[in-house]
């Protein structure tokens, strides 16, 4: 019994817990690049579907034939929009190139000019425009303050 | 190193640190947190897109950055658990599963009642609000881990496991309005820059820090009654502790 106790049996036993230590380490490195690996595959693979909404050259690039239903997001381009009633027209733009949209409805509040917007619908091909059922306006990252005028 | 380490990392020092600390960080964090929303909510001025409906990122960004924060802290604890085998990292890692949870579910909360005034809608399956519902889950998966098992060990190895594969998917929330097209915006504080205004960013890192001192509060305590329910058999710890 106490011969295990002696000096060089504890060194070979911490020896035996550092590689014990370091095996583990390594196979829980190995198994996590692996999955990130397969994650990334995955995800890679699923690519198209992730997105959310397709820009006009996405959506030129599959046909709009092609497309039943989709979502077509970019920015309202500039001096395009023409309102009569509820009904509105304008371009959707990723700066290459450019969808005609028209919507009937309630547009929401940050829907303007120049500004970020997705919408759903289908592309009539025979009149040659996209006709949105639902649109939803895309916030830009910035954030800054009104400047206030009255207070000097 | 280890040594050094692990003299601090003794269940009953850490029982102790966190008894005396949790008491003074949720004071701190309660005057941080009543100061940095009153500046959110009166001093600082409206948004020149948004007008006042902004404010909400005054709670939504500070808890969507602690929750990732968080649960790289779940995975690093689960590694250190899994190679050294000691037994704190788990007990931290448990103790920081319910904050996580809360977090997530405000940032999911209040992006989803922002998100009907500014977008039209109060949620879309685009891929950064589909990875941060996914990293609900995972809290919610390893809050109910813990309570599966018939031992302790065996649970913690699990949790660990858990926690380190679902590290994963926090590259995936950072990056994911990067890499696809979302309807959430692009990231505001990149490494060139902040497209937040000065003024605003100050307030928002001071909810940050407030976050942070209350988040502690409850992390604390948590470690000190996980700690409790795995020593009450052990007589010496207990003597340590109450003594």
């Amino acid at each position: 019994m106490l011969n295990i106790l002696n000096k060089k049996n504890i060194l070979l036993n911490v020896q035996m817990i550092r590689q014990n230590r370091l095996n583990r380490l390594g196979i829980i490195i190995i198994t996590l690049s692996a999955l990130g690996m397969i994650a990334f595959f995955v995800l890679k693979a699923l690519q198209s579907n992730i997105n959310f909404y397709l820009t006009p050259t996405q959506a030129i690039e599959r046909g709009y034939e092609n497309l039943n239903i989709f979502k077509l997001g970019g920015m309202v381009k500039m001096n395009s929009v023409q309102k009569e009633g509820l009904n509105t027209r304008f371009y959707v733009t990723d700066y290459d190139n450019e969808t005609p949209v028209t919507f009937r409805g309630v547009l929401p509040n940050l829907f303007k000019e120049n500004s970020g917007v997705v919408a759903l619908g289908y592309f009539d091909t025979k009149k040659k425009i996209f006709v949105a059922k639902e649109i939803l306006a895309k916030h830009d990252e910035n954030y800054s303050p009104v400047e206030i005028k009255n207070n000097d | 190193m280890y040594k050094y380490v692990a003299k601090y990392l003794m269940l009953e020092k850490v029982f102790k640190f966190c008894e005396a600390t949790s008491f003074a960080s949720l004071l701190v964090g309660l005057v941080l947190f009543a100061l940095g929303a009153f500046q959110a909510l009166f001093i600082a001025s409206a948004d020149i897109q948004q007008d006042e409906i902004y404010r909400i990122i005054y709670i939504h960004v500070p808890s969507a950055i602690l929750s990732e924060l968080i649960y790289i802290f779940l995975a690093i604890c689960g590694l250190i658990f899994l190679v050294w085998r000691t037994k704190i990292s788990t007990i931290f890692l448990n103790s920081a599963v319910p904050i996580g949870i809360v977090l997530t579910l405000l940032v999911l909360i209040t992006g989803s009642l922002w998100g009907k005034p500014t977008w039209g809608t109060y949620w879309v399956w685009d891929a950064r609000i589909t990875s941060t519902f996914i990293l609900l889950l995972q809290y919610i998966g390893l809050y109910v881990l813990r309570t599966s098992f018939n031992s302790v060990s065996t649970s913690d190895t699990v949790i660990s496991i858990f926690a380190i594969i679902g590290a994963i998917n926090i590259p995936i929330i950072k990056f994911s309005v990067n890499w696809w097209n979302t309807l959430h915006q692009g990231p505001s504080i990149t490494t060139s820059g902040s497209s937040i205004a000065g003024e605003f960013l100050t307030i928002l890192i001071f909810m940050m820090i407030s976050l942070l001192f209350l988040s502690y509060a409850i992390f604390a305590r948590n470690i000190q009654s996980e700690i409790l329910l795995r020593t009450r058999k052990s007589k010496r710890l207990q003597g340590a502790i109450n003594g």
